[in-house]
Formats: structure tokens, C-alpha cells, sequence
């Protein structure tokens, strides 16, 4: 057990590493430079520029990025979003949001595509499989940001239920958790039918097993063997989509985050990028992937807790 | 088995037999013949089991005419994507005959209007007012709620028609819409090819030679694979710049990590087969084994596997636009005309709403097709996850 957690954050930290690198050669690779603003003298430019190691060989300059970041949690100060603002605080503010509005999702979805599935599975073929598994459908075809506009219009402008955006000035969390409310279930449906499709391929294959005959046969009902017997070894499958799904929801998240206007990672990186921020881009990014590998991290370490197969034979 | 009476009168079909009663059955076909009918090959059995599955047939039409649409209609509607109009900006959709029944008759309402203002002929010109919604009185001044023609209200030729009505600049959408769809398509079903075809050389190299050359390959593309793909595919649109061209490799940097895993196991599992051990011991070339021996057999999960990734490309193409590193600006694309929408959504809704519409059914029309081509292809996975 021991060796494979740490197998697993050995992979996450070489994973975290690739990124960074990949980062810092492809904004140094970019054919321009990165404080390139007439409206800054010259001297003042170079100045800056010497900060940075921006004269250095960029074997050297890599030395320093990959330095600053590992011992001092150094990324680098924002050069035209929020200039001198060091990167590492703008993070810090925004970082929060996102994480509520994942994390949330993340927890809605999960049971809720249980429920969809078992039920499913449960009442196959007849009109309720059939009408689950329609919407099973749309909500896997139709892209997050679609339904996120649609209820926006629906539930702000049409029945003004919820507010428009998200409310971040209330120091209230219940009210901010409110406004919260539409960008949640716009991540989270799609979650919710990849989950419920992948349960009910998963539990009607094991509902026709030999074992399930036995749990029948020897006299337990059908909803009784399908809990006790088949339901839980449908669950372990499932987390071949939650790390899919964790991916999928954080992507998500970066446009749910701009149509609502949260305050977080999502519509600071759309800045950064647009802006030209590249080292605000960079840190953006890099956190993005270790919030994100963190969440797989612990998923899969759950799962080789759960089920000890996993971790004896690796991801299968 | 009925019993019958032996002393009950016969039952009547038995009294009245005619002389054609007894002339013997003639055979159709010779045994021979019935033995020669061609059998059905995997391609014609997959296409027979398809055509059974009416989800598919008609996701297939549907695709077809988003298809066709999209090479056709931006050569009908009299605009060009680019085309713009100060005078037309933000119009309705305005289309012949619904408009005559109240669909789409490029009405609009406006609010918050001072009462006194709809005499004045330069703000509401002559004909536009078509009914007042609503009256009442704010800060003692008479304000009303006036639904009106907007072609008239802003000063447009009203012979002037827009389907899907027009954008912040006047642009007419539908017109961008269907020429957006052709590019989303395109980057979707180029990329897509791409990946296929990296993926098939890389996963063959892997597969066929195995040992060290496919530990290394298979290392290499587990590693690539770990990175988040949304952070790989941001990367190198910063570092390609945006563009049609840019997205296409964005979107391949990764892509073709799973092709290549398909095309890898598919070879583990042919390579060792019986007869291309006989080709081999007749001298037959690896690229020849390789493309003519076993690459055949797994045309079919790549055919699947390439149809489920149209949608996924569409989706990255539009998430992109919405990101800001879509298709550069006077260009459109589904992904842009959405973002656009979007910013406008709670103003003019139907902006959002043809983009959203389009965009839902095509993938939605991707899915069903590819999903009835998995089941069609390999019906031992049916219902399965792909």
C-alpha cells in the first residue's frame, strides 16, 4: 500500500514538474518580449529584464524558474494585468472559488449519477430507462457553457429565481453559496449523465451474472441482491470516469467561471491570456494542474484502499 | 397436438379439396444455390445491424444536412460573414411566412420608454410602433413598454431579411453560423484525421516491434498523457497563436495518445495469430505485414474511436473561443458565435439561442451516430462505455 501512494505522487510530482517545464519553454519560445510596453523607459525595461535573468543563457533562466518555484513558491510578479503584484497573491485570492465551485459540483454529481443509473439499470427497458437514458444523452452531447447560458436566461431573466452573477462582495457564505447555485448545477450535469451511463452498462451486466441468480435463488428479492450483491461491484468501475470527470469539470469550470462571473482561476486566466500576462498565465496554469492531479491523486489512492486490485495491478 | 373424432364428420377444409391440393411443392432454390449466396463480410454485417438502429439512421441524416447546410446556406442568404451594417446591429430573427403568424416578424420589445417620445417620428419612425406592452408611471413621468418593429425602428431597408437576425455589428448570423459550422467542422474532422493517422503509425510501431522500442514509445505517450489536457492544449495555442491552423495542432498535441493505446492492443493481440506467422515465414516484409496483415482488422474500433472524438474536438474548438484563443476575429466559428452570444444573452437572447441550438444537435447527432457504430461494430460491447 505504502508503495504505491507513493508511486502514485512520485507520478504527480514528475507530472507537475513536465508541466512546469513545458510552460517556461513555450513562453520563453513566444517571439516577443514579455515587457515589451512603450510606455516604459528603456532603462527602467532593463532594469527589469536583468531582475528577471531575462539576459542569462536560458539553460540558466530555466534554473531560475524551476528554483523560485520549488524553495520559495517564487512565480514571478505579474507584469501587466496587476503590475508588481507578485503572482503567487493574485493566486491565493482567486484560488478559493474555484475550489468551492468544484468541489461542490463534484460532490452533487457523484450521488446524484448513482441514483440516475441504478434506477436506471433497475427499471430496464421500460419507459423510465428509456426517459433517463434520453437525458443521459443530451446532457453528455451538449457542452457545459450551452446549458449554463440557458440557465441563466431561464432562471435569472425569465423566473428571476437566483441571482444573475455570483455575489462575491457578501461576506455572508450562505448567500454567496446562493449565487452560487446555477454554475454548480451547469458543471455538474454533465458529470451527473457520464456517471449514470457508465453505472448502468456497469450494474445490468452484473445484474445477469451467475452470482445474482444464486443471491435469487436463495431468496432475497431483487432490489435486496441488487444492493447487497450487485451494486457494490458495480462502484469500483466508476472510477474509471470520476478522473475523466474531475478533468472535465475543471475545464468546464474555467467558462462556468466566466459567464457567472465568479471570481476565480477561470476568468483570471482568460485575462492573463488575453492580456499577454505570461507569467500570471504560467502560474494559472501550473496550479490548475496541481489542483487537478491532487483530486486524481486522492481519488486514486482511495480506490487502491478500496479495492486492492488496483494497486496490485496497476490501473486496469 | 388436437385430437381428432374418428366418427365426427370430417371438418369442412378437408371435404371440399380441389385437385391443386394435391400438386407437389416446388423448391426455389437448389440446396447448391441456397449454399452460394454470398455470406455477409464484417462491413456488410456492421452496416445491417446500423441500419437497425433508427437513433443512428437518423442522427446520420441530421449530420448530413448540418453538413450540407453549412457548404450552402452562406451562399444563399445574400451576405457575407464579414458584412456589416451600423444601421442593422442586434436586429431579430426576421423570416418570410413565420413572420406573418407572429413568429419571428423581427419584433421587439423595448422598456423604459418615455410615453411622450413615441410621437417623435426620429426616434420611432413612422410604422415601427407595433403595440404598447405595458404603461405606467416612474418619477411622475409616463413611461411605457413598447413592442415595435425593429427593422423599422432602426432605419433598415424593411425588405431586408435575417433569418437569425444580426450581431453587434450588424453581421447577418445565420450567415456566420453556417459558415462557422464549417469551420468548427473542419478543424473537428481535421484534427481528427490527424490524430488518427499519428496515432495508427505511432501504436503500429509500438504494437508490432514491442520490447524496448514499445516500452519507450508506450512510456513516453503514458507520460504526455498525464499532463492535463487543458493545460497542454492552452499552452500551445499561446505558442502557436490563434487560428484555424493552430487549434488543429493544439488539438493533436494529445489527441492521438489514445488512438495510438487502441491500435497498440489491437496489434498485441493479431501480431502472435497464426497466419502472420505464415507470411512472415514466406518473407514477406514487416511493412507489409504491418499494413496489409494486421492493420486491416482494427479499422473497425477506429472508425468508432474516430467518430466519438468529432464531438470532443467541437467541444475543445468552441471551449477555446470562449477562452479567447479561438479562430481569429472576423472569422467565425460555433465557439465564437456562442461567446458573443453569450455576453449579450440576457439583451438578445436569440443571438445565444441559434449557436446553442446548432451546436446541441450536432453533438448530440455525433453521439447517437457514434454510439450506434460502436454497438454495429462490436456488438459484444454493447452499452458499454467507449
Amino acid at each position: 500500500m505504502f508503495k504505491y501512494i507513493l508511486g502514485r505522487i512520485g507520478a504527480m510530482l514528475l507530472t507537475l514538474f513536465l508541466v512546469m517545464t513545458l510552460s517556461f519553454w513555450i513562453i520563453r519560445l513566444m517571439p516577443m518580449s514579455i515587457f515589451e510596453n512603450p510606455e516604459v523607459s528603456p532603462e527602467i525595461q532593463r532594469k527589469l529584464e536583468d531582475r528577471m535573468h531575462l539576459h542569462e543563457p536560458m539553460a540558466v533562466q530555466y534554473y531560475y524558474f524551476i528554483e523560485g518555484i520549488v524553495t520559495r513558491g517564487d512565480f514571478g510578479t505579474s507584469v501587466k494585468i496587476r503590475p508588481g503584484l507578485d503572482v503567487f497573491e493574485i493566486l491565493s485570492t482567486r484560488i478559493p472559488a474555484t475550489v468551492v465551485l468544484n468541489v461542490f459540483s463534484l460532490l452533487l454529481s457523484i450521488p446524484l449519477g448513482i441514483i440516475f443509473g441504478t434506477w436506471a439499470a433497475l427499471k430496464r427497458n421500460k419507459m423510465t430507462d428509456t426517459v433517463i437514458s434520453f437525458f443521459i444523452v443530451v446532457f453528455i452531447s451538449v457542452p457545459s457553457f450551452v446549458f449554463a447560458s440557458v440557465l441563466q436566461y431561464m432562471f435569472t431573466f425569465v423566473w428571476p429565481i437566483f441571482p444573475t452573477l455570483y455575489n462575491a462582495q457578501s461576506p455572508n457564505f450562505a448567500v454567496r453559496l446562493y449565487s452560487m447555485v446555477l454554475p454548480i448545477i451547469a458543471l455538474s450535469l454533465n458529470p451527473i449523465a457520464s456517471i449514470a451511463r457508465y453505472l448502468r452498462g456497469e450494474l445490468i451486466e452484473t445484474l445477469s451474472s451467475d452470482f445474482m441468480l444464486l443471491a435469487r435463488t436463495k431468496g432475497l428479492t431483487n432490489t435486496e441482491a441488487t444492493f447487497k450483491h450487485a451494486f457494490r461491484n458495480s462502484l469500483v468501475p466508476i472510477a474509471n470516469t470520476i478522473i475523466p470527470m474531475i478533468t472535465g469539470i475543471m475545464g468546464g469550470s474555467l467558462v462556468i467561471e466566466k459567464i457567472f462571473s465568479v471570481n476565480g482561476m477561470g476568468g483570471q486566466l482568460i485575462d492573463s491570456i488575453l492580456g499577454g500576462d505570461h507569467f500570471l498565465t504560467v502560474a494559472l496554469l501550473i496550479f490548475y494542474s496541481a489542483i487537478s492531479l491532487f483530486t486524481i491523486l486522492v481519488v486514486d489512492i482511495s480506490y487502491g484502499i478500496i479495492d486492492p486490485r488496483i494497486r496490485v495491478g496497476g490501473k486496469k | 397436438m388436437t385430437v381428432y373424432d374418428i366418427h365426427a364428420p370430417l371438418p369442412d377444409e378437408l371435404m371440399h379439396l380441389s385437385e391443386d391440393d394435391f400438386t407437389p411443392q416446388v423448391r426455389e432454390h437448389t440446396l447448391d444455390e441456397i449454399g452460394k449466396s454470398s455470406s455477409a463480410g464484417f462491413y456488410r454485417d456492421a452496416l445491417r445491424r446500423l441500419r437497425q438502429s433508427k437513433a443512428s439512421i437518423v442522427s446520420f441524416w441530421i449530420i448530413l444536412l448540418i453538413i450540407v447546410l453549412a457548404f450552402t446556406v452562406p451562399l444563399f442568404t445574400g451576405y457575407s460573414y464579414t458584412q456589416q451594417n451600423v444601421k442593422g446591429k442586434n436586429l431579430p430573427p426576421r423570416i418570410p411566412v413565420l413572420e406573418n403568424i407572429g413568429i419571428a416578424d423581427g419584433s421587439m420589445v423595448l422598456t423604459n420608454r418615455k410615453k411622450s417620445s413615441l410621437d417623435n417620428t426620429k426616434r420611432f419612425p413612422e410604422g415601427s410602433v407595433l403595440s404598447v406592452v405595458r404603461e405606467y408611471t416612474a418619477n411622475n413621468v409616463e413611461v411605457v413598454d413598447v413592442k415595435v418593429d425593429y427593422y423599422i425602428y432602426s432605419g433598415v431597408d424593411p425588405h431586408e431579411y435575417h433569418w437569425f437576425g444580426t450581431d453587434y455589428l450588424g453581421r447577418d448570423i445565420m450567415t456566420r453560423l453556417f459558415t462557422g459550422t464549417r469551420i468548427s467542422l473542419l478543424i473537428a474532422f481535421i484534427s481528427v484525421i490527424t490524430n488518427v493517422i499519428i496515432g495508427v503509425i505511432y501504436g503500429s510501431i509500438a504494437g508490432y516491434y514491442g520490447g524496448k522500442i514499445d516500452m519507450f514509445l508506450t512510456h513516453f505517450a503514458e507520460v504526455l498523457d498525464g499532463l492535463p489536457y487543458i493545460v497542454v492544449t492552452i499552452l500551445f495555442m499561446l505558442l502557436f497563436g490563434s487560428g484555424m491552423f493552430s487549434i488543429i495542432l493544439a488539438l493533436t498535441v494529445t489527441g492521438w495518445i489514445g488512438t495510438a493505446r487502441l491500435i497498440r492492443a489491437q496489434f498485441y493481440r493479431f501480431k502472435g495469430r497464426e497466419y502472420v506467422l505464415a507470411a512472415r515465414t514466406l518473407g514477406v516484409p514487416d511493412r507489409t505485414l504491418i499494413f496489409r496483415h494486421i492493420l486491416p482488422n482494427t479499422v473497425g474500433p477506429l472508425i468508432t474511436r474516430a467518430m466519438i472524438a468529432i464531438p470532443g474536438a467541437i467541444f475543445s474548438e468552441s471551449f477555446l473561443a470562449y477562452i479567447g484563443l479561438g479562430i481569429k476575429p472576423p472569422e467565425p466559428s460555433i465557439g465564437v458565435l456562442l461567446s458573443v452570444g453569450q455576453s449579450v444573452l440576457l439583451q438578445y437572447p436569440t443571438q445565444t439561442l441559434f449557436p446553442a441550438l446548432l451546436i446541441s444537435v450536432l453533438m448530440i447527432a455525433f453521439n447517437l451516430f457514434s454510439n450506434g457504430l460502436r454497438d454495429a461494430m462490436d456488438p459484444t460491447l454493447r452499452g458499454e462505455e467507449g
